[in-house]
């Protein structure tokens, strides 16, 4: 439908022959390009200026706002300290354990997929995207359902007389981890599938030939191939892990806290907002620092690459 | 991996752990949506008998669901709007024009996907607190096309990318005012890209939790937000129905993205999403 509107439109005979009218028109369009840019890119600019940059930078100012009305760094310091340290070490610890979870999982299930048939593999790959759009919340209810102490795997644990069910798999960190995970997880295979299908096969199958163990091929040829796309899905798993809130919350006990958190019971119950805009500064630079991580070891692995070349 | 694939041991293990996985991402939503037709509705699984009384309840005299539920759509739909409003006109000035400072405008729009959402939140809390815009259904929008319209302008630009420009530019040099242009020859070929970034807007927002929870007042959550309450403070069975029913719309909105990209038949087939948010972000840095 969309294409029989311009079928009429020639656009191949027509260049050649008013070559010169067409490039007159070209300059026209170009300057009039530039202009035209900033009037489209405006709205965009000025929303996100006005809801984005403009609160996070009124959060960064409160954060440093005594209470009578002088800088200072004490919200950082209270932040640092006791059970907010606390509170930012769990959730730095839950973060890596996360990632680390999902990224062995990952790794596992995109080696699997980029093997299989492409239809096979697109198959699986839409059991990996779907659940992604499904809302956090439902998927997290679901595990609640699941690892309950009266869930389904429990129920069936004790039916088969495990002994020692019904295990406390809910309100603590397996749990916080488990849920934290299935939601994680898609980003991971995802990004780990897009390294592992653009991998020359020839390059492992080349060292076979050559008499290589399959576990020397996996060391020296297949690893050092995926190991900047591990490193960049672990990261961003990372970053996506600090500032999650609703798993954590709904699956974790009084232990498994994390920042998000603590920020909205500031915010919500004690009315500590300069404390709360403190702990959301800390939480910003810290996923800067894995950004720029990010960036580093990009360009790092990208002068490897060509001096590899060269 | 021609070495790897030769062993048997080997692909069954494989295969067992990938359908492990794959049951692990599978498992709690199959769950949900069995459960909200059992009569138990905690548990017990397969559950010993069927019924639809819990999606009855939802809508029955007192219940909390159906405002809760047309909130969320008020706000969805607000959010689709401004969203696709400023993703047409971002995509068009990243893609089909000559911008200057290009990347920092393209950074500045993919910022909110990795930006931490407590981040946004709290601080678009403390923008709309002091203007007693808590609750307000724009003010809840507004926020979450922070989110949204970063999607909806990397749907659209990839959407443009895939124009072929010289369509416009004959259009043009045959004396098509720019306006003709954007109107009949832009515009359908981009249809199956705006319907995408629509339903991907409304959904995001549908869906969203963190946002809303921090601009909502006490007498108007989002639908979410309302489930959230339910889980963390009080015992209500009906959340499972309406778990199920956000599953539904969810699933719907991706049936409906792929059916237009499929009709839409601009060539090839690019998968269910190109907008990965992650994915965006790892080969964004490349295109900027």
């Amino acid at each position: 439908m969309a294409g029989s509107v311009l079928a009429p439109a020639p656009p191949a005979p027509g260049t050649k022959a008013p070559a010169a009218s067409q490039g007159r028109l070209r300059r026209a369009l170009s300057e009039r390009r530039t202009r035209f840019g900033l009037l489209n890119a405006a709205p965009v600019v000025v929303y996100l200026l006005v809801l984005f940059v403009y609160p996070i930078f009124s959060t960064l100012l409160l954060s440093l706002k005594s209470e009578d009305g002088g800088w200072t760094l004490h919200w950082y310091a209270d932040a640092l300290q006791g059970s907010n340290l606390k509170v930012l070490l769990t959730t730095l610890r839950i973060s890596a354990e996360t990632s680390l979870l999902s990224l062995v999982i990952g790794f596992l299930l995109a080696a699997a997929v980029s093997r299989l048939k492409p239809l096979w593999a697109g198959l699986v790959m839409v059991i990996v995207i779907v659940p992604h759009f499904i809302s956090a919340l439902v998927r997290t209810y679901g595990w609640i359902i699941l690892l309950g102490e009266h869930g389904v795997i429990n129920n069936a644990l004790t039916d088969l007389d495990v002994p020692g069910a019904p295990f406390q798999m809910l309100y603590n960190e397996l749990g916080v981890v488990i849920g934290t995970t299935s939601v994680m997880l898609p980003y991971t295979v995802l990004l780990l599938y897009a390294v592992m299908k653009g991998i020359d096969r020839r390059l492992p199958a080349a060292a076979a030939s050559m008499g290589a163990g399959r576990l020397t091929i996996f060391r020296r040829v297949y690893l050092p191939m995926v190991a900047p796309g591990l490193v960049n899905a672990g990261i961003l798993c990372f970053i996506l892990c600090l500032g999650y809130y609703l798993t954590p919350a709904l699956m974790g006990g009084p232990k498994q806290t994390m920042v998000a958190a603590l920020i909205s019971e500031q915010v919500m119950k004690q009315s500590q907002w300069n404390g709360a805009a403190a702990l959301g500064i800390i939480l910003l630079l810290l996923t800067f620092a894995g950004l720029l991580l990010l960036r580093l070891i990009k360009a790092v692995s990208e002068t490897a690459k060509n001096r590899g070349t060269s | 991996m021609i070495a790897l694939r030769s062993t048997v041991t080997g692909r069954i293990a494989l295969t067992v752990l990938s359908t492990l996985v794959l049951l692990f991402l599978a498992l709690p939503i199959v769950l949900i949506v069995v459960t909200s037709f059992g009569s138990d509705a905690f548990g017990s699984f397969p559950p010993d008998s069927w019924t639809l009384g819990w999606y009855r309840q939802l809508f029955a005299e007192g219940s909390k669901w159906p405002a809760a539920l047309s909130l969320s759509a008020l706000v969805a739909s607000l959010t689709t709007v401004f969203s696709l409003v400023l993703g047409t006109t971002a995509a068009t000035a990243l893609v089909r024009s000559r911008l200057p400072l290009r990347s920092a405008v393209y950074g500045l729009v993919l910022a909110p996907l990795v930006i931490p959402q407590v981040v946004i939140a709290l601080g678009l809390f403390l923008l709309f607190e002091p203007a007693a815009m808590l609750g307000s259904p724009i003010a809840i929008a507004l926020g979450h096309t922070v989110l949204a319209a970063p999607i909806a302008v990397m749907i659209l630009m990839a959407t443009l990318q895939g124009i072929d420009e010289r369509l416009e530019d004959a259009a043009a040099s045959m004396g098509a005012s720019r306006l003709t242009v954007a109107r009949r020859i832009t515009l359908p070929l981009a249809m199956p890209g705006m319907i995408a970034a629509a339903i991907f807007s409304f959904i995001t927002s549908f869906d969203e939790f963190f946002i809303s929870m921090f601009l909502s007042s006490v007498d108007t959550t989002t639908l979410p937000v309302q489930v959230f309450n339910v889980l963390q403070f009080d015992v209500d069975p009906t959340v499972t129905a309406v778990s199920a029913l956000l599953i539904a719309v969810a699933v719907v909105a991706l049936v409906l993205v792929a059916l237009v990209r499929r009709l839409g038949g601009s060539g090839k087939q690019e998968g269910l999403l190109p907008t990965e948010p992650a994915m965006g972000l790892s080969t964004g840095s490349e295109a900027s």
